[in-house]
């Protein structure tokens, strides 16, 4: 593995300043205020976490990543490719990953074109990913959920027939005509970025990176569900006739590093239950809008919120989710565990949660790529 | 009275379940966007008529069909169905959202509705007394709103809420989605409703949460000859709080 790993930083830029209120709203998501949005403090925000996206460049991280949400504080990033634009001139040298934009939400040809603009831009730097949208954002968007599966499939077709052929083309869908699709400018990279589908792990989706031969990304998903989705992966890119690389597995973690074990238990714990219970607060309704998901799903999701239930446990939940907090040396070893269980040398990290302040994330972002990622690509964990 | 009988049709490849019973002229029966109020109070007709209540594509028994996605293939389900009974002519009545279906259905069918019924019709737009949205509206909060007194639904609801229950509104708000998430406001409707020659009756519920009450002014106005019967004290469920609704739809339509 050593050499090859690969290890980008996700941010959600978070609204970090909830009401002393918010406790009163059940979702964070969807209906929770707007008026609780302070621009200023939205200012200065952005302001931060741009700064410790640059410093990830700086550090030696691969890659950044950013992705969209709707109506909630989980993310001030509700147009990820604003963001990215943004970012380019300063970020100078690791890759820019929108993961990202759902095709759902956009005209097909725009997305393609926005893409394009960040790859040329980025001398080819960008990198894609695909989600469905998070039910949330079907309440958030005047698109029918029970459509999104079909729509999303005709989306990425129409999106790839604009890189993959020179135009002008035609398309005749169900929920497109494009009677000239010639988007300028075209991608940097040939003949398109590199993409993968990220998401929660339902069969479909998983059938139709297989199919595209890209990557794909488990997210919110038990360690264990998560190996058996990259088998599953596997083995049908395989009947597509894709041979599947470890680096197409980015593998979603959570991470902080301190220099002791007693420091990094005592400042991160905090944030992380705060990003469960707050940051991430949804109902059954907004996580699953109608048609969003089938019946047997909705039957079995139904079945395990049951479980999910009930206080916050920090090791309950870092021993289900791929979490590493604590020592260089021991997140090292747990990183290097994952790797090789997932066979994936992909790894992709959110090292800011939820209000953590700024010498927290700096800290854990400096320590990581100073401590944490030498060791791992000397292979130090073995 | 007799009981309804169950019979099972395929339609166009699509499981359709019905409910039937009595002697007469028959009365076609559109039900709402749920289906736990049932079907048992349609027998208080069945002296009279030969009733038929068939669950629509999509809800309680009947199979699924995922292409539906407006309320027009409901009409050419219908269309079909009536092929298959080998029915010509009929009164059809139809309770909120099978309120909109009927008086679509006769709007473009109407040689073949004798008398028409509509309880508690969805389909207006009414700025000032807008229906509720049920499709964000959470269940558990749709539930409570549907009677003046609960009690006549509650009998008719589980006693503990199981996953099998949430999986069956699950599916039929999945169906309802397919109709009526992008555009839950049909500005065609009133367009043609001046179609409705045949003798309408508009029957509403003065408490009703769902749809107000002040909606039936409107299909008396878009309705040639419309007749409007206001329940007192009785919510969205009329025909189940008030036992003599049933009777006086039927007396109408003879």
């Amino acid at each position: 593995m050593s050499g090859a790993l690969r290890f980008n930083v996700m941010h959600f830029m978070p609204y970090a300043h909830l009401p002393e209120n918010h406790k009163e709203f059940k979702s964070t998501w969807v209906s929770f205020p707007n008026k609780y949005y302070d621009p200023e403090k939205g200012h200065e925000l952005y302001q931060r976490y741009f700064e410790q996206l640059v410093l990830a460049d700086k550090l030696g991280f691969d890659a950044i990543v950013l992705n969209e949400h709707h109506n909630t504080v989980y993310s001030m990033m509700a147009t990820p490719n604003v963001v990215a634009a943004a970012l380019v001139p300063q970020v100078k040298r690791a890759k820019i990953c929108v993961w990202g934009v759902p095709p759902n939400f956009m005209l097909p040809n725009r997305l393609a074109e926005e893409y394009a603009i960040l790859d040329v831009l980025s001398k080819g730097r960008l990198e894609i990913a695909f989600p469905l949208g998070t039910g949330m954002e079907y309440w958030s968007n005047p698109v029918n959920p029970v459509t999104s599966r079909e729509r999303f499939r005709e989306s990425l077709k129409i999106m790839l027939q604009a890189w993959k052929e020179d135009g002008p083309t035609t398309y005749y869908g169900k929920f497109y005509t494009y009677r000239f699709l010639n988007p300028w400018p075209r991608p940097y990279q040939k003949p398109h970025p590199p993409c993968y589908i990220v998401g929660t792990g339902s069969p479909e989706t998983i059938e139709l990176a297989a199919e595209l031969g890209f990557g794909y990304s488990s997210v919110f998903v038990p360690k264990q569900k998560a190996l058996e989705l990259n088998e599953k992966l596997r083995e049908r890119s395989a009947h597509y006739g894709h041979t599947l690389r470890p680096d197409q597995l980015p593998l979603l973690n959570f991470i902080y590093v301190a220099e002791t074990q007693e420091e990094a238990e005592k400042e991160y714990p905090v944030h992380l239950q705060r990003f469960f219970e707050d940051y991430a607060r949804s109902t059954p309704q907004w996580l699953a809008p109608p048609g969003y998901i089938s019946v047997e799903q909705l039957k079995i999701r139904s079945a395990g919120a049951d479980k999910m239930h009930g206080a916050f446990d920090f090791k309950a939940i870092s021993g289900a989710f791929f979490i590493s907090v604590g020592t260089p040396e021991k997140v090292a070893n747990e990183m290097g565990e994952w790797a090789e269980k997932m066979k994936t040398n992909h790894l992709n990290s959110v090292m800011h949660v939820a209000d953590m302040p700024h010498w927290k994330t700096v800290k854990n972002l400096t320590l990581f790529a100073e401590e944490v990622i030498p060791r791992l690509r000397k292979g130090e964990n073995r | 009275m007799s009981k309804l009988v169950r019979e099972e049709y395929t339609i166009d490849g699509v499981k359709t379940v019905l409910y039937t019973a009595g002697k007469g002229d028959p009365l076609v029966f559109f039900h709402g966007a749920g289906t736990v109020d049932g079907f048992d109070f349609a027998e208080a007709w069945t002296d009279k008529f030969r009733v038929i209540a068939a669950y629509h594509p999509g809800w309680g028994e009947s199979g699924d069909d995922t292409t539906f996605t407006e309320i027009h293939d409901y009409v050419m389900h219908y269309l079909e169905l009536f092929d298959a009974l080998k029915l010509d002519t009929f009164n059809l009545v139809g309770l909120s959202l099978g309120g909109y279906l009927a008086a679509k259905f006769a709007s473009e069918h109407g040689h073949r509705v004798k008398k028409l019924a509509l309880i508690a019709p969805f389909g207006m737009h009414d700025p000032e007394h807008p229906t509720l949205d049920i499709i964000s509206t959470p269940g558990e909060q749709v539930v409570p709103m549907l009677a003046s007194n609960f009690e006549v639904l509650k009998n008719r609801l589980p006693a503990n809420i199981d996953v099998e229950f949430l999986a069956a509104r699950y599916r039929e708000s999945t169906t309802v989605a397919r109709l009526l998430w992008e555009h839950p406001i049909d500005s065609r409707l009133p367009r043609y409703l001046h179609r409705l020659q045949m003798p309408t009756l508009v029957v509403w519920g003065d408490e009703d949460k769902i749809i107000p009450v002040h909606q039936a002014q409107l299909w008396r106005e878009h309705i040639p000859n419309a007749e409007v019967m206001i329940v007192k004290g009785a919510g969205h469920l009329v025909h189940l709080e008030k036992p003599e609704v049933a009777p006086a739809i039927g007396k109408f339509l003879l």
